[in-house]
């Protein structure tokens, strides 16, 4: 039986169990990381996304907050009830009319899970991890539509465990309206790592 | 890199055609709070997938897991994928496919590793620069 008669886990012993038990149904050939990847894919932006998006939104809404975000992104997080299990320091870098940034892991897929959720399997391989940073530009206008204008600067930023980074991509005009509910409706997945556009309302 | 969602929207139906009918059904619980829900969710329906064992038992498996914590465990708070992850390990035990000393050997292996093994540097400048043109 499984342990329900330990007291409380913490959420970062559950995960490491969780770990444990997918490496041994791969290993025992029960199924692939692809198997499972496929499946998750189908809700991954369940998970997540609208976290971050929520934080952006109260960014775009609240300049106080936004200068505590870009100060201190895990304690400002922390303030909306967002964290990591482990403590990870986050980094939100900001968009503006001279700089556009985007995120990466070169080594493997460290990645702002706590607002970001799962990432998407592109961003986990090789292809991404490398183009990236040799030919930013290319990878987001040919793999991603999304050209970066010429007078705009493009940083890439390589997340590890120590450090992840995520993008605070610009408030779209014609949005003065909106209240944060709406806001954060319009932020996609895509716009916090730095490869796509916020919605348009 | 985009998905067909197409093809997305008929897996996922073909997924919820296997979850409509199990305890614990509302929506919010539903909901992935947390990464390692979403990967025990979708093992157990992978494993379902290779022919471990039937959805039924499963199922059974996770009204059980639910009746313990009704039953017992003061204290402990509602976790719905907690006990979906209880069903899975005991669905598998009962299958002969793995013990729960065997999990509980490579987690404490998972938990020994540091988090920073492989990855330790942290990268405080842009890795790649692409200046403005023109």
């Amino acid at each position: 039986m499984a342990p329900t008669d330990t007291p409380l886990r913490t959420q970062a012993e559950i995960a490491a169990r969780v770990k444990a038990l997918e490496s041994m149904l791969i290993e025992k050939g029960i199924m692939t990381t692809e198997a499972i990847d496929r499946l998750a894919e189908i809700y991954e932006n369940e998970v997540g996304p609208q976290l971050g998006a929520q934080v952006v939104a109260r960014a775009w809404t609240d300049p106080e907050f936004k200068a505590r975000l870009l100060a201190d992104a895990s304690a400002a997080c922390a303030e909306m009830g967002i964290g990591g299990l482990q403590g990870e320091e986050m980094v939100v870098v900001e968009n503006t009319d001279a700089v556009h940034n985007a995120i990466v892991c070169t080594l493997c897929s460290c990645y702002p899970w706590p607002v970001l959720g799962l990432p998407p399997n592109w961003y986990k391989a090789p292809a991404y991890r490398s183009r990236i940073v040799r030919e930013p530009r290319k990878v987001l206008a040919e793999d991603f539509g999304f050209p970066v204008p010429d007078d705009v600067e493009v940083r890439i930023w390589d997340s590890s465990s120590e450090l992840r980074y995520w993008v605070l991509p610009q408030r779209p005009a014609g949005t003065e309206h909106l209240g944060a509910f709406e806001l954060a409706a319009l932020v996609t997945r895509d716009s916090m790592i730095g490869v796509g556009p916020v919605g348009t309302p | 890199m985009r998905s067909d969602t197409t093809e997305l929207g008929d897996a996922r139906r073909r997924v919820e055609a296997l979850v409509c009918d199990l305890p614990g059904g509302n929506v919010d619980e539903r909901m992935f709070a947390e990464p390692w829900e979403l990967r025990a969710f979708s093992m157990a329906v992978a494993a379902y997938h290779n022919g471990k064992y039937e959805w039924s038992e499963f199922q059974l498996s996770l009204i059980q897991a639910i009746r313990q914590w009704e039953e017992g465990n003061a204290g402990e708070p509602w976790s719905y994928y907690e006990h979906w992850l209880t069903a899975l390990e005991s669905v598998l035990a009962d299958n002969g496919v793995l013990s729960d000393a065997d999990v509980d050997a490579r987690t404490r292996e998972v938990l020994a590793v540091p988090r920073n093994a492989n990855h330790h540097e942290a990268h405080r400048e842009p890795v790649a620069v692409s200046p403005a043109r023109g």
